[in-house]
């Protein structure tokens, strides 16, 4: 996330508008960001809105956008929609890593279950979770049960694999000083295995929220009467597509959130990793 | 492994890979417990009726569907429809997504003024789209191609960038030492270190291709392998379905299989975990 303030292959001799920026505090960069973020807006607004080169049909100025997000909140059908998909969301997820937190950390310990399951769940991961979905909707029905489904598979291969591999890559000259100290298997488990696995966990978490979020919207844009799909779909064909992109920025927020917040968890619980330390 | 050839230089060899006999045995077991879950399968459908079949159709069902879909010549067509559309699509991302790619890793200002643009856009889900892009381009192939190019093109640009990042600035200098100035450094210096990570983008954009494909034909338009599992499945006939989902993961994993292969042989000096590992 910070490739873009990396210092970079040192390719000019420096000077004018990078060197300006480099030479930028924080809060002026910051402010340097803010201002784009205003004129991207203003820009955007007035090609669209007050220029008209684009059919504002397909792409609303941002004026429209927010007209369609206080028409949702006003006409009432933003909470409800927006309930079911965060429930689906949180139930699959929760279902997914309550799966594969266990399998990873087995699949991590003995090499015969790392063998037979690791192939089967690279096949599976490899394979976008779209294509298990009309299979979904014929099993379970046209609820919130494909949404939840998809939701789960799409995120559990992330946690499962990164957690698998985090066991699996853990330094072998801490093990073997561990054993030297006398650590029993489960001292070793607790004070060497699980630490190292750690920041896999949270980068399998991290992934597992971008997939998931993906995994929901496509669940319920083909074949769910409720939740953000839906509302989509439905503002697209009625031509609200104020409503529509207002409706993807809330599931975009969504996104982005949760995966701050699994940042935000990295940092409380394992304040040793990389991201955590930052 | 170095070998000296017979022209006295230094010519790196890759050590062949060794297949131990250790290897071989969880090969084994891994065939094994795949056909113990299928003979398993087979017993609960149809000799112990613990499923009903119409609901779960036994592998037997799912082997015959599969066979059968080999020779339609509807499948093939639907193939070849999804198959150009992703192509399409996958070749422009990638020709953008690196361009774009190398210039923002390239430039300070740019990579300051567009990459947190391209990051906020990179996290967006944006199959949330796929109904814009129908509404704006049609049932027919254009919404397919631009959801695949919209779907696969960042991870292609943020990878390229990170690569481009993390150019080691000694090689730069090396480069330059040898007078290689301009584009020719990016060509013969950045280009190259950069290519893995770019093949890796390429990898994940590969996969959302093919998601925005399917989704493409799932919302509209009677053309495509997504179309014709939709269709299935709304039939209810599950063992087509099936068979359609296995031919889906058979694609995918080829592709995967298609680009590591490729990473590999373009740059063998590369250790895949370091762009897998944690991050």
């Amino acid at each position: 996330m910070s490739a873009f303030l990396a210092s970079g292959p040192n390719l000019g001799r420096g000077g004018g508008v990078a060197a300006w920026l480099a030479g930028l505090s924080p809060a002026g960069k910051a402010g340097v960001l803010a201002a784009e973020v205003v004129v991207m807006l203003l820009v955007w607004q007035v090609v669209v809105g007050v220029l008209g080169w684009i059919n504002p049909v397909f792409l609303p100025p941002p004026t429209a956008i927010w007209q369609g997000f206080v028409q949702l909140v006003a006409s009432g059908v933003l909470w409800p929609n927006l309930l079911i998909s965060l429930q689906a969301w949180l139930i699959g997820f929760v279902i997914a890593a309550v799966i594969a937190i266990p399998l990873g950390l087995l699949m991590g310990t003995s090499l015969p279950v790392d063998r037979v399951v690791g192939p089967i769940a690279w096949t599976i991961y490899a394979t976008p979770s779209i294509a298990y979905q009309p299979l979904a909707k014929a099993w379970f029905g046209f609820g919130i049960g494909p949404v939840v489904f998809l939701v789960a598979i799409s995120a559990l291969f992330p946690i499962l694999l990164n957690v698998a591999a985090g066991m699996r890559t853990t330094n072998a000259s801490i093990i073997r000083a561990g054993r030297v100290y006398g650590a029993t298997r489960m001292q070793l488990y607790r004070s060497v295995y699980l630490p190292s696995t750690v920041p896999f966990l949270f980068a399998g978490l991290r992934q597992a929220v971008v997939l998931a979020t993906i995994g929901m919207v496509v669940a319920e844009l083909s074949g769910s009467a409720i939740g953000m799909g839906a509302l989509i779909i439905k503002s697209v064909n009625t031509y609200q597509t104020g409503q529509a992109y207002a409706a993807i920025a809330i599931v975009m927020l969504w996104s982005v959130g949760m995966a701050q917040l699994v940042t935000l968890v990295e940092r409380w619980v394992a304040p040793w990793t990389r991201k955590g330390r930052r | 492994m170095s070998v000296t050839s017979a022209t006295g230089t230094m010519r790196i060899v890759r050590p062949r890979r060794v297949v131990r006999r250790d290897e071989a045995k969880w090969t084994w077991l891994l065939i094994g417990v795949v056909a113990a879950i299928l003979l398993v399968w087979e017993a609960a459908v149809s000799w112990l009726h613990l499923v009903p079949e119409a609901f779960l159709p036994p592998p037997t069902a799912v082997a015959a569907s599969f066979a059968q879909l080999m020779v339609d010549p509807a499948f093939w067509q639907a193939f070849a429809y999804s198959l150009t559309n992703v192509v399409i699509g996958l070749v422009l991302a990638i020709v953008v997504g690196v361009v774009v790619g190398l210039a923002v890793g390239w430039s300070a200002a740019l990579r300051f003024t567009v990459a947190p643009f391209l990051w906020l856009l990179y996290s967006t889900p944006k199959v949330a789209l796929a109904p814009l892009f129908i509404l704006a381009l049609g049932l027919g192939s254009a919404s397919k191609i631009a959801l695949v190019f919209l779907l696969a093109v960042f991870p292609i640009i943020l990878n390229t960038m990170e690569g481009a990042v993390t150019v080691g600035g000694s090689l730069v200098n090396a480069g330059r030492v040898y007078g290689v100035n301009g584009l020719a450094l990016g060509w013969k210096v950045i280009f190259p270190a950069t290519l893995p990570y770019s093949l890796s983008g390429i990898q994940r954009g590969a996969a959302l291709a093919f998601t925005g494909e399917v989704l493409g034909e799932f919302l509209g338009g009677t053309g495509g392998l997504g179309h014709m599992l939709e269709f299935a499945a709304y039939q209810f006939e599950m063992a087509e379905a099936i068979a359609l989902v296995i031919v889906m993961v058979i694609i995918a994993n080829l592709t995967l299989l298609l680009i590591s292969t490729l990473r590999r042989r373009l740059a063998p000096w590369y250790d895949d975990r370091k762009i897998a590992g944690a991050s």
